[in-house]
């Protein structure tokens, strides 16, 4: 094995028992997330996500199948080690779960206290979490005085505290107006840049994976759907639930019309002149935009965009396509 | 004025009987706290939703808890005086009264600290645990912190309710400003007496109520005014009097209003 150190999900399994006969959450889940990584999984409302996340620190036990972390199986692992290995995972919520009596300062202690860590270290830990988020000035503040996304960064600072190698988020943003959101995107990309933190991230929003995840993993009905790189899942989404999530419902009920439907994916590495008017020049095809969903990012093109051309044209738009490097698919 | 009364307004009898009234109340409060504190703790971590179930026990101790609420207090008074007298000696006196107290209020007391404690978020029980605190941390560090405002009400309802009993009390076992009203003052109809005693009593849970609440919302720091926020937001820039939200970085920016 070449890479040890990740988290591993085998044959995961997740049943609650309940009066009207017991309730799948997840079926035969196999998943790897790399080290390194910001993973994102998604799905709908009652897909299994978050049975899926607590899961990993064992918040929930899975009915049957295993979970490694670095190589150990940690159902396998004694109360004490577990509860040890917990502050190597940090995991934030969709609800803050801030201690409402407690200040600031000592919401983001309070994972040093339960390690006993002695007070004059554990502060001056807390005053560099707090100073990382951005709320220095907010320490002796309680939770109730704080703005939504304040909050977020609190328990994003708290779930730090103790190093942690792992961060899981469970809809840590959906609670959150776009602005908010943006911003706490921005600051769980940089820790996992700058702090090499592996981050799952649990969402059923198609621009948190967009904007911050490297891979994906689709999850309906208690099953993982498709799972890969976000450039390839988000370019062409194989399943039917991905393309559901993925592409606009828009480009999907687009009625045809005349000729050949094609939709065109910019991930970044095409040309990026303006594409529809190269192809009427050198082809002298005009293209009919259906749909065109685009934005340019460092000078280069991501997005989607439905074109329909004339029966006869296709092979030779196709042609024109490849030569310019941009990715596409008979809708 | 009764003679009865000018008795006891003379040889300082009404005093001693609010002396004895509220040892009596804050002595069985104490002990009905020292058993029903640790009952209402154990009765929601062994919750079947708890953090560590453990289904028989929980079953057991609620249905103890319930037979001893559902008894009557002057029922349980009159069953209990075999048992004081087994255990102190004596079934009269204050120790007496406050054993027969301490029984009845102590599940009482469980059933108040457990409906406090549940009232914590969930959610923040479930932060702790991911953190790797252990049972004993999250009862500590959790539980009892983050409801101790309603914690400090469900005293005060408690320590009321217990103030009625000893006066019922103190009518078998002697003592107290019940005592005094029920079987010093009824036989020879002192009318006088009985409703200073109820004015006393009247008094005395006043006082309890009003310092109680006071220090039940003192304590909590869930729904304070902005006072402080304001303050602390004059030397900046944002003069739209919108005191309640500040933006992620603490600057001022377009996004304000739009802050949760
Ligand atoms: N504690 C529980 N008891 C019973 N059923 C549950 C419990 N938690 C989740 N479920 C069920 O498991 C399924 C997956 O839930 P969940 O993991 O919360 O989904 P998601 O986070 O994707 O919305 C749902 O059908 C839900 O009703
Ligand atoms: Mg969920």
């Amino acid at each position: 094995m070449s890479n040890i150190s990740k988290i591993q999900l085998i044959n995961l399994t997740k049943t609650y028992p309940s009066p009207a006969g017991d309730v799948t959450a997840l079926e035969n889940i196999d998943l790897t997330i790399p080290d390194g990584s910001v993973f994102g999984i998604i799905g709908l409302s009652g897909a299994g996500k978050s049975t899926l996340v607590r899961c990993i620190n064992l918040l929930e036990r899975p009915t049957s199948g295993q979970v490694l972390i670095d190589g150990e199986d940690i159902t396998k692992l004694p109360k004490k080690k577990l509860l040890r290995l917990r502050r190597n995972i940090g995991m934030i919520f969709q609800g803050f779960n801030l201690l409402e009596q407690r200040t600031v300062e000592a919401n983001v202690r309070f994972p040093l206290e339960l390690d006993r860590i002695p007070r004059d270290k554990a502060n001056a830990r807390v005053a560099e979490l707090l100073e990382m988020v951005g709320l220095s000035d907010k320490a002796k503040s309680y939770p109730s005085q704080l703005s939504g996304g304040q909050k977020q960064r609190v328990a994003i600072a708290r779930a730090l505290a103790t190093n942690p190698k792992y961060v899981l988020c469970d809809e840590a943003t959906s609670a959150l107006d776009p602005t908010t959101t943006e911003s706490i995107l921005g600051l769980i990309k940089d820790i996992n840049k700058k702090l090499g933190v592996t981050v799952v991230v649990i969402t059923h929003e198609m621009r948190v994976v967009e904007s911050i995840c490297t891979h994906v993993a689709v999850i309906d009905n208690s099953r993982i759907a498709e799972v890969g790189l976000v450039s390839e899942v988000f370019s062409f989404p194989q399943s039917e639930i991905a393309k559901q999530l993925i592409i606009p419902n828009l480009i999907r009920s687009l009625s045809g019309g005349e000729g050949t439907k094609l939709r065109l994916v910019f991930n970044g590495e095409g040309t990026d002149e303006p594409i529809i008017s190269a192809l009427a020049m050198e082809c002298r095809v005009a293209a009919n935009i259906l749909y065109a969903d685009t934005k340019n990012i460092d000078g280069k093109t991501f997005g989607h965009m439905v074109i329909t051309v004339p029966e006869e044209t296709t092979a030779k738009v196709k042609e024109f396509l490849d030569a310019h490097n941009v990715s596409y698919k008979e809708e | 004025m009764s003679t009865l009364f000018t008795q006891l307004w003379q040889n300082g009898g009404f005093w001693v009987g609010v002396g004895e009234t509220l040892y009596m109340t804050v002595a069985s409060a104490l002990l009905a706290y020292v058993i029903g504190l640790p009952l209402g703790v154990i009765l929601v971590i062994t919750d079947s939703d708890g953090l560590t179930p453990v289904v028989w026990l929980n079953k057991i101790l609620s249905i103890l808890v319930n037979i001893l609420r559902s008894i009557p207090f002057i029922i349980l008074m009159v069953a209990l005086i075999p048992f004081s007298r087994a255990i102190l000696g004596t079934s009269i006196g204050n120790g007496a009264m406050i054993l027969m107290l301490v029984v009845a209020s102590a599940p009482y007391v469980a059933r108040m600290v457990e409906s406090s404690l549940k009232e914590v978020d969930k959610g923040i029980v479930e932060a702790a645990r991911s953190m790797g605190a252990n049972t004993f941390q999250i009862i500590w560090k959790v539980y009892l912190p983050e409801a101790k405002p309603s914690l400090i009400v469900g005293a005060v309802i408690s320590t009321v309710t217990i103030l009625g009993y000893s006066a019922m009390s103190g009518t078998i076992a002697g003592g107290g400003l019940g005592s005094i009203a029920v079987t010093q003052a009824r036989p020879s109809n002192a009318q006088d007496v009985i409703w200073l005693c109820v004015a006393l009593m009247v008094v005395i849970v006043q006082i309890i109520q009003e310092v109680g609440m006071f220090v039940a919302r003192k304590v909590d720091k869930r729904r304070r005014t902005n006072k402080k926020i304001k303050q602390s937001k004059n030397n900046n820039s944002d003069s739209n009097g919108n005191a309640e939200t500040t933006d992620d970085n603490g600057k001022n920016s377009a996004n304000n209003a739009a802050t949760i």
